[in-house]
C-alpha cells in the first residue's frame, strides 16, 4: 500500500522524453490540427494530389501553372496534419498494488512518460483506469502546458478499483470510439482471462499496445515453507507447501503465462512487452518501447 | 495414524522398586521415560500444527493455482506422503524408545584393556593336528582377539620356546600387532614358560624393575595375559602373576598321536670291539598303540638289510631299537621313523660319527720319592694309562714345579688340554693373568684358587651318605664301600653340584667355569705321607677315570658324540689354529665363526634339528647332530591346565560371553530413517 515515493517524471526523464515523439503504424484521423499527417487532405505544406476542379472549390488550391500549361482548372491537394490521439489504460486493481516500487506506480509512471511525449507533440493526451465508472471520463490533456494536469490527475489513481479487466477494457472502448494508440498497463492477472479484454481492443481498431507489469515477487518469489495463499483481491486462498520442485514448477508456469500474452498479442497485431517493476521506466521508455516502435 | 503399539514401551520400563509412594524418589530413568514418551504425541501435536499454513497475501493466486492444479491430480499420493513423513516420525521415535529399552544379546568380548600375548613357537607347535599347524592356529586366535581390541586398548606380544621374545611391545597400533603377529616364526626348541613369564610380568608388575614408580594405580597397569600354548612345558615354581590376570588357551587335539624318537647313539658293542651299534628308543605318546617302522640310514642309504624294524609301541609307553653294524670312522647315522604323524621334527633323528682325536690329558704331581720321574699318585696314574684308558685320551705329566713356568702360562692360555689334574697342588695365584687354565680341571685335595671354592677345617673319616647319581660321572661309581681318613669338606661356589655327599659335607663336587667344568675332590687319594683313602682299590674308581675321561673328553669320542638341542649353543674346538670355522647348517647355509673370547668357537646358530658340519675352509673337520630328544616336547597332548607358582591356570576360551548392548544399532537405523525422512521431506512434491 505504499505510495511511490519517487516522482512520477524525473528532470533526467523529462529531457531524455523531449526527443521522443510517439508513433502509430497507423494512420488516423484527429479531432484537431495537430503535427501529424492524416488522411484527410488540407493545409500544409506537404502535397498530396490533384483532382478536378468542381464548383465550390476553394479557388486558393487551383494550380495556377497547371491551368496555364493545360488550359485546365486543377486542385492542388494537401495532406492534413492532425494530432494523435493516445491513450493510457491503468490497471488500478489491488493486485498492482504490490511489489517495490508497487506495479501501479511502475504503470503510472510509464503513463506519464509515454503522455508527456504526446503532450510535447501536441497530440491529444488521456489517462484512463480500468476501475472508472463507465460514463466518467478522464480529462483530455493537449500540449506541454498540460504537464502538471497530467501529473495531478495520475497522482488521484489510488489502487483498489476493482472490476475485471475484461469490463474495465470494455467501459474504455464504449467511452472512446476514436481510433488513436491505445496503451494498456495491466498484470493481467485476471482469473477469467485477459483475452477477451485484448479482443474489445482490437475490434476498436486502435493501435493497441499491452505493457505487462509484473513486480518481482511474482517473478521470482522469495517465500517458503507451508503457507495458505490469500488472493489480493477476491480472497481466494491457494494452499501450498514451497519447495524446490514448486517453485520450479511456478516458473515453468509463470514462463508459460508470459509467452502465452505475447503470443496472443502478436499473433492479433498487438505489440506486447513484459516489464518488470525492477526495470527503470527510462529504460523501458527510451529502450524497450523504441524497439517496439511505439516511440521513436 | 497413531500406532496401536505405542504404549509397548512402557511394558519395558525399569522397575521403579517395590512399596514406593508415588511421590517418592524420583530416579533419573523416570524422567528420562517421562519425557521419552511425550515424544510421540508431541509429533501429532505438531503434525496437525504443521497442517495450520500461514496465511500470507499475495497479489494474485492465479499462478500459484495454476501450478499446484496437476498436483492435485495427485492428491492421493499427496495424502500418502503427509502419512508416510507421520509413519517415519513415529517409526523414527519407536525406534529411539527401543534403543532406550536397552535390547542386547549374547556375545563375546575381550577383557580389559591391556592385553600380552604369549604365544609358544617352540616345536611341539609345529604338530599338525590344528591345521595348518598349532603355532598357525595360535596366531589366528591371537589375531581375532587383535580385531576385538578396542580403541585404545593396547597389547603386547611376546612368543617363547626356551627363551622369550618381545615381538612387539605394548602397543594400541593394530595393524602393527597384526604384522608383528604374523612375523612370528615356527622354532624347533623345547619350551621354557618362565622367561616369558618374566618378561610379561616385568614389563606390566611395577616394583619388579627399579624403575618403575611404586605409587602406579594398579587399575592402569592390571593386563590380561593370553598364554596360546599347548602346555608341554615345566610348571613355574616362585612366580606370582601380580597385576597379570592369566588365561590359558590350549591349543591342539588332545586325542592327537604321536610316535617319537626319544634318543638316539651309538655305541661300540661290547662283545664285538669292531662292530658298532645304533641304539634309539621310540615313545609312543598317542592314546592308542602304534606299530612304526624305524629306518636307518648310514649316510642317507640304508646301510643293512636289517636296517628297517618293525616295533609295536603301546600308548605312553617307549621300545628301544639296536641296529648292528661294521665299524664306520666317519659318517651320518639317521634313524626315521616309517610313520608320518602330527609332529613331524621328532620323526628322525641323526647321530654324526666323527673322526676319533685322544683327549688330552695333563697331570701335574708331585714326583714320587721312590721312582724319579714318575707322579708321586700311582694309582691315578694306573688308572688313566690302561689300554682302554690309553685309547681314549693322551695322558702327559708334569710336576708342581713347572706350573710357575712360561710353558705353564702359555699351555693354560692356549688351552692345549682337555683336562688338568692338579694333584695337592694348584696353579699359582697371580694378578691380572687367568689363573685357572683354559681346560677342564680336576683337583685332587687341593682348591682351584680364586674361583669361589673354600674349604672347612679338616675332618677325620667322614662317611660318605650319598652320590648324585644322575651325573654322567657318578653313574658307574658306587663309592659306598669307600674309606676316607681324613677330608676337608668342601664350601661349594654358586652353581656348583655335589657329587659325593658325606657327613661332614660334599667330598666331590663340580661346577662350571666359563666353557669349562672345574671338579674338586676333597681328600687325597694317595697321602703325601700315608694312604688318604681306599678308593683307588675298589672297582668304583677305574670306572669313575674312565667315566672322568669319557666325560672331559666325550666330545671327541667318534661314537659318544652327544646330540645338541635345538637352540643350544654348541663349543667347538679345534687342534690347530684358525682365525674362522664355517658351520654348514642342515638347510645348507653357511654360518661362519670367529674364534672366541676363550679360544673356542660358539655357534648359537642350532634352531634347526638335523646333521651341521664344521668347516675349516673347504675340508669339513667335524659334525655335530641336533636331534630334539625332548619328551616333553613330544607329548603333544595339550594339557588342561598349566601352573605358575600356587596358580592353577586352567584351560578356556579367550574370549568371555557377554551382553551385547543393540542400542547403537537402534540409534543408527533411526538416523537413518531421520535422513530418509529427510529426503522425502524435500522431495515430496513428487510424492
Amino acid at each position: 500500500m505504499s505510495t511511490a515515493a519517487s516522482p512520477l517524471l524525473s528532470p533526467d526523464l523529462i529531457a531524455q522524453l523531449e526527443r521522443l515523439e510517439l508513433v502509430s503504424r497507423k494512420v488516423f484521423r484527429g479531432r484537431m490540427k495537430g503535427e501529424r499527417r492524416s488522411k484527410r487532405k488540407g493545409q500544409s505544406v506537404e502535397f498530396a494530389d490533384f483532382r478536378n476542379y468542381v464548383a465550390g472549390d476553394d479557388l486558393r488550391f487551383i494550380d495556377w501553372n497547371t491551368y496555364a500549361r493545360l488550359d485546365r482548372l486543377f486542385l492542388k491537394m494537401f495532406l492534413e496534419e492532425e494530432d494523435l490521439h493516445f491513450y493510457a489504460l491503468i490497471d488500478a486493481s489491488t493486485s498492482m498494488d504490490f511489489g517495490d516500487p508497487t506495479k501501479l506506480s511502475h504503470a503510472k509512471q510509464l503513463a506519464a512518460a509515454l503522455g508527456y511525449i504526446g503532450l510535447v507533440r501536441g497530440d491529444r493526451v488521456r489517462i484512463e483506469t480500468l476501475g472508472q465508472p463507465a460514463r466518467e471520463r478522464a480529462p483530455v490533456l493537449r500540449g506541454r502546458a498540460s504537464l502538471w494536469r497530467m501529473l495531478a490527475h495520475l497522482d488521484t489513481i489510488q489502487a483498489g478499483q476493482e472490476g475485471g479487466l475484461t469490463e474495465g477494457v470494455k467501459n474504455f472502448c464504449l467511452r472512446n470510439s476514436g481510433k488513436g494508440i491505445v496503451v494498456l498497463i495491466s498484470d493481467l492477472m485476471d482469473k477469467a482471462g485477459y483475452q477477451d479484454a485484448l479482443r474489445y481492443l482490437l475490434a476498436q481498431r486502435m493501435d493497441a499496445y499491452i505493457i505487462h507489469v509484473l513486480s518481482a515477487e511474482e517473478l521470482d518469489p522469495a517465500i517458503k515453507g507451508d503457507l495458505r495463499l490469500v488472493d489480493s483481491e477476491d480472497d481466494d486462498v491457494a494452499e501450498v507447501t514451497v519447495s524446490a520442485p514448486l517453485m520450479a514448477r511456478y516458473k515453468k508456469t509463470l514462463a508459460a503465462f508470459l509467452e502465452g500474452a505475447k503470443d496472443f498479442c502478436s499473433r492479433r497485431g498487438m505489440t506486447y512487452l513484459s516489464a518488470s517493476t525492477q526495470v527503470p521506466v527510462e529504460r523501458l521508455v527510451t529502450s524497450y518501447l523504441r524497439r517496439r516502435g511505439l516511440v521513436r | 495414524m497413531f500406532p496401536n503399539n505405542w504404549s509397548d514401551p512402557l511394558s519395558s520400563l525399569p522397575e521403579t522398586g517395590l512399596g514406593l509412594p508415588f511421590w517418592g524418589p524420583i530416579t533419573w530413568g523416570q524422567i528420562v521415560w517421562a519425557g521419552v514418551l511425550t515424544v510421540p504425541p508431541l509429533i501429532v501435536l505438531l503434525y496437525f500444527l504443521k497442517l495450520k499454513r500461514q496465511p500470507l497475501e499475495v497479489p494474485s493466486t492465479y499462478l500459484w493455482h495454476k501450478s499446484i492444479e496437476d498436483l492435485h491430480v495427485n492428491s492421493i499420493w499427496q495424502r500418502l506422503r503427509r502419512s508416510l513423513l507421520l509413519f517415519l516420525q513415529l517409526l523414527l521415535v519407536a525406534l529411539v524408545l527401543l534403543a532406550l529399552a536397552g535390547p542386547a544379546w549374547r556375545g563375546t568380548e575381550l577383557p580389559g584393556n591391556r592385553f600380552v600375548f604369549l604365544i609358544d613357537n617352540s616345536a611341539s607347535m609345529s604338530a599338525t593336528d590344528a591345521p595348518p599347524s598349532r603355532l598357525e592356529e595360535a596366531k589366528r586366535r591371537v589375531g581375532e582377539l587383535i580385531d576385538q581390541m578396542k580403541s585404545g586398548d593396547t597389547a603386547m606380544i611376546v612368543s617363547f620356546s626356551d627363551v622369550a621374545r618381545v615381538e612387539q611391545s605394548f602397543t594400541d597400533n593394530r595393524k602393527l600387532l597384526r604384522h608383528r603377529l604374523a612375523s612370528i616364526r615356527q622354532t624347533q626348541r623345547p619350551t621354557s614358560w618362565s622367561e616369558a613369564l618374566k618378561v610379561a610380568s616385568g614389563l606390566v608388575n611395577p616394583g619388579q624393575s627399579r624403575d618403575a614408580p611404586i605409587t602406579e594405580d594398579p587399575e592402569t597397569t592390571r593386563a590380561e595375559l593370553f598364554i596360546f600354548s599347548d602346555g608341554r612345558f615345566a610348571d613355574v615354581k616362585d612366580f606370582s602373576f601380580g597385576n597379570l590376570n592369566p588365561t590359558y588357551v590350549p591349543i591342539g587335539d588332545p586325542a592327537a598321536p604321536n610316535v617319537a624318537i626319544t634318543a638316539f647313539g651309538t655305541r661300540r658293542r661290547e662283545d664285538k670291539p669292531d662292530m658298532l651299534q645304533a641304539f634309539g628308543r621310540v615313545e609312543n605318546f598317542g592314546p592308542k598303540p602304534a606299530r612304526v617302522e624305524v629306518e636307518l640310514y648310514l649316510n642317507e642309504t640304508l646301510a643293512e638289510a636289517d636296517d628297517v624294524k618293525a616295533v609295536e609301541v603301546p600308548p605312553g609307553e617307549a621300545q628301544g631299537v639296536a641296529f648292528d653294524l661294521e665299524m664306520i670312522d666317519t659318517g651320518v647315522l639317521k634313524l626315521k621313523l616309517g610313520q608320518a604323524d602330527p609332529l613331524e621334527v621328532d620323526n628322525q633323528a641323526w647321530a654324526a660319527v666323527n673322526k676319533p682325536r685322544r683327549t688330552k690329558v695333563l697331570l701335574v704331581a708331585p714326583e714320587a720319592s721312590d721312582r724319579p720321574g714318575r707322579p708321586g699318585n700311582e694309582p691315578l696314574w694306573y688308572a688313566l694309562t690302561t689300554g682302554r684308558a690309553a685309547e681314549l685320551a693322551d695322558v702327559t705329566s708334569q710336576t708342581p714345579a713347572w706350573l710357575s713356568t712360561p710353558e705353564y702360562r702359555k699351555a693354560a692360555a692356549g688351552g692345549l688340554f682337555d683336562l688338568m689334574i692338579f694333584d695337592r697342588c694348584a696353579p699359582p695365584a697371580e694378578e691380572s693373568k687367568p689363573v685357572l687354565p683354559q681346560s677342564n680341571t680336576w683337583f685332587i685335595g687341593s682348591l682351584p684358587p680364586g674361583a669361589g671354592w673354600t674349604a672347612d677345617p679338616k675332618v677325620d673319616v667322614p662317611q660318605i651318605i650319598d652320590t648324585e647319581r644322575g651325573h654322567p660321572l657318578m653313574q658307574l661309581a658306587e663309592v659306598s664301600d669307600v674309606l676316607i681318613a681324613e677330608a676337608t669338606p668342601l664350601k661349594l661356589p654358586p652353581g656348583a653340584t655335589s657329587l659325593i655327599d658325606s657327613s661332614s659335607g660334599p667330598l666331590l663336587a663340580i661346577a662350571p667355569r666359563d666353557s669349562y667344568e672345574d671338579l674338586v675332590l676333597a681328600f687325597e687319594l694317595v697321602g703325601t705321607d700315608r694312604v688318604g683313602s681306599n678308593w683307588h682299590v675298589r672297582l668304583s674308581f677305574p670306572l669313575f677315570v674312565m667315566d672322568l675321561l669319557t666325560y672331559f673328553g666325550g666330545r671327541h669320542d667318534p661314537l659318544a658324540t652327544g646330540s645338541v638341542r635345538p637352540g643350544q649353543p654348541v663349543n667347538l674346538r679345534t687342534d690347530t689354529p684358525a682365525a674362522e670355522l664355517s658351520v654348514v647348517t642342515p638347510s645348507g647355509q653357511t654360518v661362519a665363526i670367529r674364534r672366541g673370547k676363550l679360544d673356542t668357537f660358539l655357534f648359537a646358530g642350532t634352531d634347526q634339528t638335523g646333521i651341521y658340519e664344521v668347516r675349516r675352509g673347504p675340508d669339513a673337520i667335524e659334525r655335530f647332530a641336533v636331534n630334539l630328544f625332548d619328551a616333553v616336547e613330544s607329548d603333544i597332548k595339550p594339557r588342561p591346565e598349566i601352573k605358575a607358582g600356587h596358580v592353577a591356570v586352567a584351560g578356556k576360551p579367550a574370549l568371555q560371553p557377554k551382553r551385547r548392548e543393540g542400542w547403537k544399532w537402534l540409534v543408527l537405523a533411526a538416523f537413518g530413517v531421520l535422513l530418509f525422512e529427510w529426503y522425502i521431506y524435500n522431495r515430496r512434491v513428487y510424492l
